[in-house]
Order: C-alpha cells, then sequence, then structure tokens
C-alpha cells in the first residue's frame, strides 16, 4: 500500500472517531466529546488532504493525467465527498454553536471515506481516452462538492426542524437552549444552498457540455434527469426564499427534498445508469 | 483554628431578627466586634439572611455569647430567636452551599455568589480578615462557580420574563435590534417593556385603547404609542408581541395575524398572552413561524426548570461537602505547623512533595 492509502485509511479511522465523539455528544451533552470531535476531525481533514495531495501528485506521474484531477473512480469519487463532508462541516458549524450537528453529518463523511478506503484499491491508472476532457473531469469534482454542501445544509435543516417543534410544543426541552435559535439556522441554511447552488449548476453544465459533445439523446441519462429535478427543487427553494420571502417549517421540507433526490440521483444511479456507475470500476 | 457561624436565615419562621440586623449597616458591627477582641469577622447581610463568620486561633476563640452579645447590641434588639450556630467544618460546608445557591430559596441563583463576595470585600477594607477568612471566602466563591459549571443547579431560568426573554432568543438569536409592540398599558405591560428595553429590543411601540396612557408608557421608554386603530399594521412590523389589555375577548385574531403575516416576508412572530381572559385566539399558534405563548405556559416552563434544578442539589452537596473536608483538613494542618497546601485542584498536598 502507497503512502496516500495509509494517510487515507488513518483519516478514515479519525472521520470514524469524530462521528462516535459527536453522537456521544448528541445524548451526553459533555463538552468533552464535542472537544474531542473537533480534535480527531481537525487532524483527519489534514491528513485526508495531504492523501489527495499525495495521490494527485502519482496521478499526474502519467503524462496523459496532467492537470486532470483523480476523481473519475469509486475510490477517487467517495474519498473527495469524505473531504469535502468533513472540511465543509469545520467551515460552516465549528464556532457557531453547532457542534451537536456533527451527529448528523460526520457519519456520512466516515461512510464515505470508508467505502473508498474499504472496498476499492486507491491505486491510480492513466485516464481512458473519452474520459480526458476537462470538462468531464471538472464535473464529478463541482458536483460532489456541492452535494457536500448541500448535506450540511441538510443537517442545519435537521437542527431547525428540531427547534422549531420544541419552541412550537411550548415544552423546550435542554436541547432547545443548546441549538442556535430559528433565525440563525434559517439564515445559516438559506446561505449555505446559495453558495451550493451555482457549484451544482455549474457541474451539470460540465456534464452536459460532454454529453452534447457525445451525442446529445435527452432521457438517454436517468442520472442527468435526476440531477435536473434536484436543481429545480433547490432553484424553487432559493427563489422562495429570497424572492417569495416564505420561511419556517415548509421551506425546510422542500430542503429536505431536494436532498433525498441528491441521494436518489448519487446512489439511485448506481443501479440503472451505466455511464455513472462508480461501483463498475470495483469489478 | 477554629470556625464560628451564626446564621439567621430565611427558614426560621421568625423574622425580627433578621429584620434588626439587616437594618444595620455591616460595618458598624465589624467595628463592634473589632473594639471586643475579635481579629476575624465577615458578615453576609441580603434580604434572605444575616450569617456571621469568625475565626480565630483556637487559643483565642470567641465564645457565642460575646458575639451575640455585640450583635445584640448593634441591632438594638434580641437576637436569640431564629438564631442557628454552627462550628468548624459545618459553617464551611454551610458558607460553600449558601455560595453555590443551594441554600438560596431561587436554586442556585447567581446573584448570593456576588454578595457572598461584597460581603467578604466589606470584611477586607474594615481590615477584619486574615489568613484563615481569606482562605475561607476565596474557597467559597470557587466552590459556588464549580458548582454551577459542573453541575445543572444553575440552568435554566428562573422567572417568568426571563423565560420570556430566553425563549425570543431561541427564536430570534440576539434581540438587540428587533422591534417590540405592547398591547395595553397596565402595570404587566410596563414590566414587559422594561425586560424588553433591558435586552436592547429597539423600536418599542404601545397600543392601547386609551390613547393617553399608551402615550405616557411609551414616552417613558423612549418607545412611539400607537392607535388602537392601527393595530394590524403595528403586528405587521413587530418581531415579538406582549399582550395584557384587560378586554373580554381577543383583539388579536388569527385573521389579523395571518394578514399581517403577508406583510412580513417570513419573518417570524412570537407572541406573549399574559392578559386573562386571553387576548390572542389561540388557533393563531398553529400558523407557520408564529409562537404564541401563554402565561401559563411560562410559568410551566419555570416551574420545570426549577424542579431540574433541585434535582441537582444531590450533585452539588457532593462536591461543597468534599471541598469543606478539603478545608477542614487545612484549618486543623494549621494548629499542627505543618500546613497543607490548598491547590484549586482536586486534592490538598503538602507544599514540597510532588
Amino acid at each position: 500500500m502507497n503512502a496516500h492509502g495509509v494517510f487515507a485509511a488513518c483519516s478514515f479511522l479519525l472521520y470514524a472517531s469524530a462521528a462516535l465523539a459527536s453522537i456521544a455528544y448528541l445524548f451526553t451533552k459533555s463538552e468533552r466529546s464535542s472537544r474531542t470531535m473537533f480534535f480527531f476531525l481537525k487532524i483527519g481533514v489534514a491528513l485526508h488532504a495531504a492523501a489527495f495531495a499525495l495521490r494527485l501528485s502519482q496521478f499526474w506521474t502519467y503524462p496523459e493525467n496532467r492537470f486532470f484531477l483523480p476523481l473519475t473512480t469509486f475510490y477517487g469519487a467517495l474519498s473527495y465527498m469524505g473531504l469535502a463532508l468533513a472540511a465543509t462541516f469545520l467551515a460552516v458549524e465549528q464556532g457557531r454553536r453547532l457542534d451537536i450537528l456533527g451527529a448528523f453529518v460526520l457519519p456520512w463523511a466516515a461512510a464515505s471515506l470508508g467505502a473508498a478506503v474499504l472496498l476499492a484499491p486507491p491505486d491510480v491508472a492513466p485516464l481512458a481516452e473519452s474520459l480526458r476532457y476537462y470538462w468531464l473531469n471538472l464535473h464529478p469534482f463541482l458536483l460532489m462538492t456541492a452535494y457536500a454542501a448541500l448535506a450540511n445544509a441538510t443537517g442545519v435543516a435537521a437542527a431547525f426542524l428540531v427547534q422549531e417543534r420544541q419552541i412550537k410544543s411550548r415544552k423546550p426541552g435542554a436541547l432547545c437552549y443548546r441549538l442556535p435559535s430559528l433565525d440563525e439556522l434559517d439564515y445559516l441554511h438559506a446561505r449555505i444552498i446559495a453558495w451550493a447552488y451555482p457549484v451544482l449548476l455549474a457541474g451539470l453544465a460540465m456534464g452536459m457540455v460532454w454529453a452534447y459533445r457525445d451525442g446529445w439523446r435527452w432521457g438517454g441519462d436517468p442520472k442527468l434527469t435526476m440531477a435536473v429535478v434536484t436543481a429545480a427543487i433547490y432553484g424553487v427553494f432559493l427563489w422562495r426564499h429570497f424572492i417569495g420571502g416564505r420561511r419556517g417549517r415548509r421551506p425546510v421540507y422542500l430542503s429536505l427534498l431536494g436532498f433525498a433526490s441528491v441521494l436518489a440521483t448519487f446512489l439511485g444511479a448506481e443501479f440503472y445508469s451505466g455511464r455513472h456507475s462508480y461501483l463498475g470500476g470495483l469489478r | 483554628m477554629k470556625l464560628r457561624l451564626l446564621a439567621w436565615g430565611h427558614r426560621a419562621a421568625d423574622t425580627a431578627s433578621r429584620e434588626a440586623l439587616a437594618a444595620v449597616p455591616v460595618e458598624e458591627i465589624l467595628s463592634r466586634l473589632r473594639a471586643r477582641g475579635v481579629e476575624e469577622a465577615a458578615a453576609v447581610s441580603t434580604c434572605n439572611r444575616f450569617e456571621l463568620y469568625v475565626a480565630s486561633s483556637p487559643e483565642r476563640e470567641c465564645p457565642r455569647e460575646l458575639l451575640l452579645a455585640a450583635l445584640s447590641e448593634a441591632a438594638g434588639a434580641d437576637l436569640a430567636c431564629g438564631l442557628e450556630t454552627r462550628e468548624d467544618a459545618a459553617a464551611a460546608a454551610h458558607l460553600f452551599s449558601v455560595a453555590s445557591g443551594t441554600d438560596s430559596l431561587v436554586v442556585g441563583e447567581t446573584e448570593i455568589l456576588g454578595q457572598v463576595k461584597s460581603a467578604y470585600e466589606t470584611a477586607r477594607r474594615a481590615g477584619m480578615t486574615g489568613k484563615r477568612l481569606n482562605v475561607l471566602f476565596q474557597r467559597a466563591l470557587y466552590v459556588g462557580k464549580r458548582v454551577r459549571s459542573e453541575t445543572g443547579i444553575a440552568n435554566g431560568a428562573s422567572s417568568v420574563p426571563s423565560v420570556a426573554v430566553q425563549m425570543a432568543e431561541s427564536i430570534f438569536g440576539r434581540l438587540e435590534g428587533k422591534a417590540a409592540l405592547i398591547v395595553g398599558a397596565g402595570a404587566m405591560a410596563e414590566l414587559a417593556v422594561k425586560h424588553l428595553a433591558a435586552r436592547g429590543a429597539k423600536r418599542l411601540t404601545v397600543v392601547n385603547r386609551t390613547w393617553e396612557r399608551a402615550y405616557a408608557l411609551a414616552a417613558r421608554f423612549h418607545g412611539e404609542a400607537a392607535r388602537w386603530e392601527d393595530l394590524p399594521a403595528a403586528l405587521a412590523e413587530a418581531d415579538v408581541v406582549v399582550s395584557s389589555t384587560g378586554a373580554p375577548s381577543a383583539v388579536i385574531t388569527r385573521a389579523m395575524i395571518e394578514d399581517a403575516l403577508r406583510r412580513r416576508a417570513g419573518r417570524m412572530l412570537f407572541l406573549i398572552d399574559i392578559a386573562m381572559p386571553r387576548d390572542v385566539e389561540e388557533s393563531a399558534h398553529a400558523l407557520d413561524g408564529v409562537y404564541l405563548y401563554r402565561l401559563e405556559d411560562l410559568q410551566s416552563i419555570v416551574a420545570r426548570n426549577m424542579s431540574q434544578r433541585a434535582e441537582q442539589i444531590a450533585a452539588a452537596r457532593a462536591i461543597i461537602d468534599a471541598k469543606a473536608a478539603e478545608f477542614d483538613a487545612w484549618a486543623r494542618s494549621l494548629a499542627s505547623g505543618r500546613e497543607l497546601s490548598l491547590k484549586h485542584s482536586d486534592r490538598p498536598r503538602r507544599p514540597g512533595r510532588a
């Protein structure tokens, strides 16, 4: 096993520990768990970033791979997804009294990197001729980034719903005082989506450009159709939030629907889209 | 060392002694004690308790009768009624639990910590503290803080206005810059205005059936008064609404709120209805983004917080007892000539040993 594989395996263990600490924090309310979570997570992200850089430099030793990103394999895609999830969590939640959301986000980061580390070889190989387009190479990078941000937004949405229920019940529990205010959660939720949305659209556009060169056909790739549905749902959310001025529970349900669509696009497509099957790379 | 405590607490049925003592400035009491040869003394005098702590070396012990006589003379009353005395470890434990708030009427309240601190400072200014009381009071402040941070004894708001503010903060974050609307201009309305203004709520608007009374209340708090007919418009502007009119039926209807919501661009609305009969239609609570709390909702939150605090007393007690035993060990070590060192850590250590 090469150095970046070892680094990635270590950072998987760190993510898993951070995820366990975050779940412990959810139940025990001990500040120590929260600190442990961030401690593991910071080292994990640093190691993971190093692993990514090492793997990239190894990938570029093939001259035909130069300046492409190694994201087109199962390993590359899921490993990057884990990194983006963990890094966005650090950027967004730390310092906002949102440590409690770790339990909703970090298990995904650990699972994503874990699937890569445990199921697929980290080795790099020359890119297939058909994949050597910069449009196409940026396509998974942008989409994974957007999905990671949207996963974080979904964590914030979950916190919003919990907090809203607490206040609506007129019997707020201890959780109510530990979560940020409704206004803050609402603002943060919409902000993350507003940032992720252009990235999502750009990633989608890159894929479409490539699909167009490859012979465009509507409905030819179900994943494309589903991604368009996802983009439409989040588009409606943003429209209603920023232009229609709609707040509260119902818009948040829309955002959850959007993320369900992301999951369906990302996971579901494994089963019916030949072109997007990462698992194909496993066999 | 010898530590002696004379206490008149809020649990005693007879309040005459406590009231007589509360009327005397602490400085005067301390100077009278000094005149009688007392070296170290401090008095915690609040509206709920009067407590005198006197420390000395075992040889120069001040008898209880001497202290009581000095106090009686200062207060000009017979103080035997309601008096509790404690000595040494029990006295230290008592001060620690007072500082921790386990002995307060409102369990866990934080004001008492400040009162213990100022009692200590008064005694220090009067030159009535030495090594013994310095250590005792500094320990008490440390234990008080530690108990509050390590147990849930100070968790949750303990009064209706502070619960209301806490809920408003759970909805809006900070209240600074938020608009408040007060419906009604009675005593309750005034109390609400005071709390909201203290939390930095801007733009206070008062609506009342009689414009003059609304104007008078608004003027006192640099708010503005609005006419009764403008209530629907004021609802569209406000973030927090406190209603306390004497109206026989609801003055804020669901339809009015629905109408206001359309003009609010999704901002949330927090309604506090402290009127009886009710001012706000109950069905308004079902609207998305509208939170209607009635007086009894706030009261039941207070009650729950207080019972949760009471559940923490045992945990607080454990810390207090451990720290009192530690202090007692230190106090005894003074006489032996091999003084223990009291650190703000878990165990007293002998100096010079790792």
